[in-house]
């Protein structure tokens, strides 16, 4: 089966650094993808450039098959492309369920927002991330946890395909983040998108996804299963520096 | 229920805003043949109505979209002197002049505003204070088309400057009736989420970039209008006038006092702003940009949403009582 989404040989430089290195990517349809990684490995410089907020330096990401990489952000999403931002930037001057409606009116690709409503998508996504009784409040009244289900509610609203989730659970409690991660799970079930997420909270990580792709410096070090990952030598050195022991053999290569 | 549906998707059509809407004009179209009123009143109403317009206009970009331009003098500038040369030369009906001046002003607008709308905030101020001026000096020293310093004069049409009353009420009932229709309709909504955080916009689909040259193009082309609604009025214009500073600054400061983003406020603004000129202009021409600055400042000091908020105020005072 072809992958939905197909990141291939992706590198974005700035200047002389390279903050994602030739990374490979693939997203089939129904799967949830996870992302992880220690600080400034480049994930969400991927997002960034997978949703088209960045063109790539060198490499492309196909959606079913077709290019999308080198189109601007706004026609990623009517491909079936959204990303969530990890700061969360719910538009302040419209009620929350206005911040949902910009995404189901300009988001869905002509094709389907033929015959579709609007107001009524927009409704029944605030009635799935428990916003409804907010939906003529300001942003600025939610908590940060009401926010990250705003931001969530917009990107679904524009009826993505895929769904690029960046850090939705980070700061919240564990009572938040449990919720979160149902959220995430039904919109998976309920509403058909393919998720790719990156995620420090390693709870969250291993228990939404199958497949977790480890970036370190901008390169792909690892790829597998949640607990073939987090066995991996080269995953734990990324996060925890290379211990005496593993160091060991080098030095004596070096040494002789 | 119902009314959380009907704030989704205001109907701008609503029976009760159609009905204020066209009693409003229906008064005033009957005003002066009502009312005696004197020559003088009378030419000062038509202005207003010019003004109200090209304020509504700058609204649609420095409120709607969030992009406040100090150059908006520039369409004002080629609206009027396209029109005032179609008329001299080709002899081109003036609503017809108008319209076609108003098409070049948009034009150029976009022509300009294309490559600076990517700058935001206060960077595209700065770019729009660049284009203002530049767009003086050109049409200051391009004398073959403005007469240079000394401007053109138009042919006084007996006649021409009454009726501009009742051609100034249409262009503002248009305007006004464009101005509801943009906030309440699903440009309106981009147009706020782009002001708000242009790249969380394009993040959902919104495209930033083309919805804003649609604005700046229809705000430019009002402007132009207005222009040369400007031109027939005085029979003469000349570039320091048409495209001075201190013109770019009062559509600033008639969408500013009367309140931004809004739709009554750039209406109640410009009349403030016209009234005020014409009260202090002729006995202290010193004292009335000192008194906008004034305003500017208490607008900005305590009541961010100008006269139109000040009146939402009192209106919920008044309820509470």
């Amino acid at each position: 089966m072809s992958p939905l989404l197909q990141v291939s040989r992706v590198s974005k430089n700035f200047g002389g650094l390279r903050a994602v290195d030739a990374v490979d990517l693939e997203l089939h349809t129904g799967e949830i993808l996870g992302v992880i990684g220690p600080n400034g490995a480049g994930k969400t410089t991927l997002f960034s450039v997978i949703s088209g907020s960045m063109q790539p330096t060198s490499g492309q990401v196909l959606l079913d098959g077709r290019r999308i990489s080198g189109r601007p952000a706004h026609q990623v999403v009517r491909a079936g492309v959204c990303r969530t931002h990890q700061i969360v930037r719910p538009f302040g001057n419209l009620t929350v369920a206005e911040n949902v409606l910009v995404g189901a009116l300009y988001g869905p690709p002509a094709s389907r927002r033929l015959g579709a409503n609007p107001r009524q998508d927009a409704l029944e996504l605030l009635e799935l991330v428990g916003l409804r009784d907010r939906a003529e409040q300001l942003p600025g009244s939610l908590t940060l946890a009401g926010r990250k289900r705003l931001e969530l509610a917009r990107a679904l609203a524009t009826r993505p395909r895929v769904l690029l989730l960046d850090e939705v659970v980070a700061g919240l409690n564990p009572v938040e983040a449990e919720h979160l991660t149902g959220l995430v799970r039904r919109a998976r079930d309920e509403r058909e998108v393919s998720i790719v997420m990156i995620e420090h909270v390693m709870h969250t990580v291993m228990s939404l996804s199958e497949r977790v792709a480890v970036l370190d410096y901008g390169r792909k070090i690892a790829e597998g299963t949640p607990e073939v990952v987090s066995r991996d030598e080269r995953v734990i050195a990324a996060y925890l520096g290379r211990g005496p022991r593993m160091r060991e053999p080098e030095e004596t290569s070096t040494g002789a | 229920m119902l009314g959380l549906a009907g704030r989704l998707w205001p109907a701008w059509l609503s029976p009760a805003g159609i009905g204020v809407f066209l009693a409003g004009f229906a008064l005033l179209y009957a005003l002066p043949l009502v009312v005696p009123l004197t020559t003088y009143q009378h030419n000062l109403l038509s202005l207003v109505f010019m003004f109200v317009a090209a304020a509504l206009a700058w609204n649609w970009l420095g409120g709607y979209v969030g992009q406040v331009s100090f150059g908006h003098a520039a369409m004002f500038g080629v609206g009027g002197f396209v029109a005032a040369r179609l008329v001299l030369t080709v002899g081109l009906p003036f609503t017809l002049a108008w319209l076609a001046g108003g098409l070049v002003a948009g034009a150029f607008a976009l022509a300009w505003g294309h490559p600076t709308l990517r700058l935001r905030g206060p960077y595209f101020s700065i770019a729009t204070i660049g284009v203002g001026e530049a767009t003086r000096l050109v049409l200051t020293y391009w004398e073959g088309f403005t007469g240079g310093s000394s401007g053109v004069s138009l042919p006084i049409v007996p006649g021409l400057k009454y009726s501009l009353y009742w051609y100034g009420l249409y262009l503002v009932a248009v305007v006004v009736a464009v101005s509801y229709a943009i906030r309440r309709s699903r440009l309106g909504l981009g147009l706020l989420a782009i002001k708000a955080d242009v790249e969380a916009a394009a993040d959902v689909g919104v495209a930033a970039t083309f919805y804003q040259d649609v604005v700046l193009f229809l705000s430019g082309a009002v402007i132009g209008v207005a222009g040369g609604f400007y031109a027939s009025y005085f029979s003469f214009i000349e570039p320091a006038d048409m495209l001075g500073f201190d013109r770019s600054i009062s559509f600033v400061l008639m969408a500013v006092i009367g309140g931004i983003g809004t739709v009554m406020g750039p209406v109640l603004g410009a009349i403030v702003f016209v009234i005020i000129q014409q009260l202090l202009l002729a006995s202290y021409p010193q004292l009335y940009l000192g008194l906008y600055g004034a305003l500017l400042v208490l607008v900005i000091l305590f009541e961010p949403l100008g006269l139109s908020g000040l009146m939402l105020r009192l209106r919920r005072l008044a309820r509470r009582r």
